[in-house]
């Protein structure tokens, strides 16, 4: 028997992340570290998808938080494919027992990379930004720390939610 | 398997078809105005979600005040009396301040000409909006109440805390003082160079012809706000009041001159730089921002 995810859910998963990202993450925010909420959902709610179904929801989810937010549009849609594919492909794997943890270490290399991204996307559009060292050493990893956490403790959750079917 | 080999032949095709989209959607959000299609996504979504963050923002005040107390009650009574003493005295500077443009539209009135800053309606702060590398807040006033972008926004009377960016009917973000990208000409004023019966300045340089430092506010990546191009030999020292000069590079009146910033918390000098380096600190901290006005016009 194996759970099947429903694309319907996971997209209203991945939705309501969104909105709860751009409503309450800024008021969660300490200086350069805030809770992914769109990039978790992603994560956990992508990896029983198919490829195809993976990138789009992943992009859908990037796309709101561009929308809803107020950073470069362009930014969160990357991260939420980058999210998308690197869940898909432990996805893949299947390990009933280690996904929750694995998928949330997936959440904070999204996380790091999506933060890696948003840096560029600054030091192109304003020529300034904190020194890169300085800002992978205080913001960056932190942040993934704080986002594997959140994401082990939201994952279980998650995948309940998304996984609707036993199938055989 | 073929069928598997095509569905994954087709989700990287679509990776690929992606990632040209978004960096696609980011050369046409960096190109395009402020009124670009994009932006104006941006500004619907926030004018959608205003009442949502209104709520969390109303939820979310009592828990600052408690964690304020907390946070209050491991710091000694030293630290409180000074912090409540200098916060007299910044008051006590503004009053100075009000009194000084009070005397000039008095005198201006007397010219036959008119002079004042007009305030819009008193604005609450919604929530701070942006990435992690910006420094926003949003108001609950918009262009309905005659805000428009670039326009002062004060506490008080005149403590400078941030200016208007993008507008929408019923809400306006602000780019506060400590976001590295705001900028404002300021002069550094010490505090015996005000008359304290008319709050206006008595001199323009030291005894000694000194003159008072001029130079550009801003806050570093190093998230410290100070003042550059201040010149080696101009004045600048300790607890030396900063207000805006008028001026923020090319864009001349950008900022009424005469608004409060903060304080000169240090100043030094090395042989090898061009520059003094002085660092501020702000009358206002942003976090403590509830309710603001903005000046729409002077």
């Amino acid at each position: 028997m194996m759970a099947e995810t429903s694309v319907l859910r996971a997209a209203v998963v991945v939705a309501a992340a969104a909105v709860l990202e751009a409503v309450v993450g800024p008021f969660l925010a300490f200086g350069w570290i805030s809770p992914k909420f769109v990039v978790i959902a992603v994560v956990f709610a992508v990896s029983g998808l198919r490829e195809l179904q993976a990138v789009l929801l992943g992009f859908f989810g990037g796309t709101l938080v561009d929308a809803l937010g107020g950073g470069l549009f362009g930014v969160g849609a990357l991260g939420g494919l980058i999210a998308a594919t690197l869940s898909m492909r432990v996805g893949a794997a299947r390990l009933k027992n280690a996904q929750r943890f694995l998928l949330a270490q997936v959440a904070g290399v999204s996380v790091f990379a999506y933060d890696l991204i948003s840096l560029t996307s600054l030091k192109l559009t304003t020529s300034t930004g904190p020194a890169v060292g300085e800002y992978i050493i205080g913001g960056a990893l932190p942040d993934a720390l704080l986002n594997v956490v959140l994401a082990y403790l939201l994952g279980g959750w998650l995948l309940n939610v998304v996984r609707s079917r036993e199938t055989r | 398997m073929g069928h598997k080999r095509s569905g994954a032949a087709s989700g990287l095709a679509a990776l690929l078809i992606l990632c040209v989209t978004s960096l696609t959607l980011f050369t046409i959000y960096v190109k395009e105005g402020s009124d670009g299609p994009l932006h104006t996504i941006q500004l619907g979504a926030a004018e959608v979600l205003q009442p949502m963050r209104s709520g969390v923002s109303t939820v979310a005040s009592p828990l600052d005040s408690v964690r304020g107390r907390v946070e209050g009650a491991f710091k000694d009574d030293k630290t409180d009396e000074l912090r409540l003493e200098r916060r007299e005295s910044d008051a006590a500077v503004a009053e100075l301040s009000r009194l000084r443009r009070e005397n000039e539209r008095l005198r201006e009135m007397v010219d036959g000409s008119r002079s004042t800053y007009e305030y819009g309606p008193l604005a609450r702060v919604v929530a701070p909006v942006g990435d992690q590398f910006s420094e926003r807040i949003r108001l609950n006033v918009g262009t309905r109440e005659g805000i428009k972008p670039e326009m002062p926004v004060v506490v008080g009377d005149n403590l400078l805390v941030g200016r208007t960016m993008s507008v929408t009917e019923n809400t306006s973000e602000v780019l506060l003082v400590t976001d590295p990208e705001f900028k404002a000409g300021v002069r550094i004023v010490p505090p015996d160079a005000i008359d304290p019966n008319t709050g206006e300045l008595t001199a323009q340089e030291t005894e000694e012809g000194v003159p008072f430092g001029q130079g550009l506010l801003g806050t570093t990546w190093e998230s410290y706000l100070g003042i550059e191009l201040v010149n080696l030999g101009d004045r600048a020292e300790k607890d030396d009041f900063v207000v805006t000069s008028g001026r923020a590079g090319d864009k001349e009146l950008l900022y009424p001159p005469g608004l409060l910033v903060g304080k000169v918390e240090s100043s030094t000098a090395t042989d090898i730089d061009q520059f003094k380096k002085i660092v501020v600190t702000p009358a206002v901290k942003p976090e403590e921002l509830e309710e603001v006005r903005v000046i729409v016009g002077w």
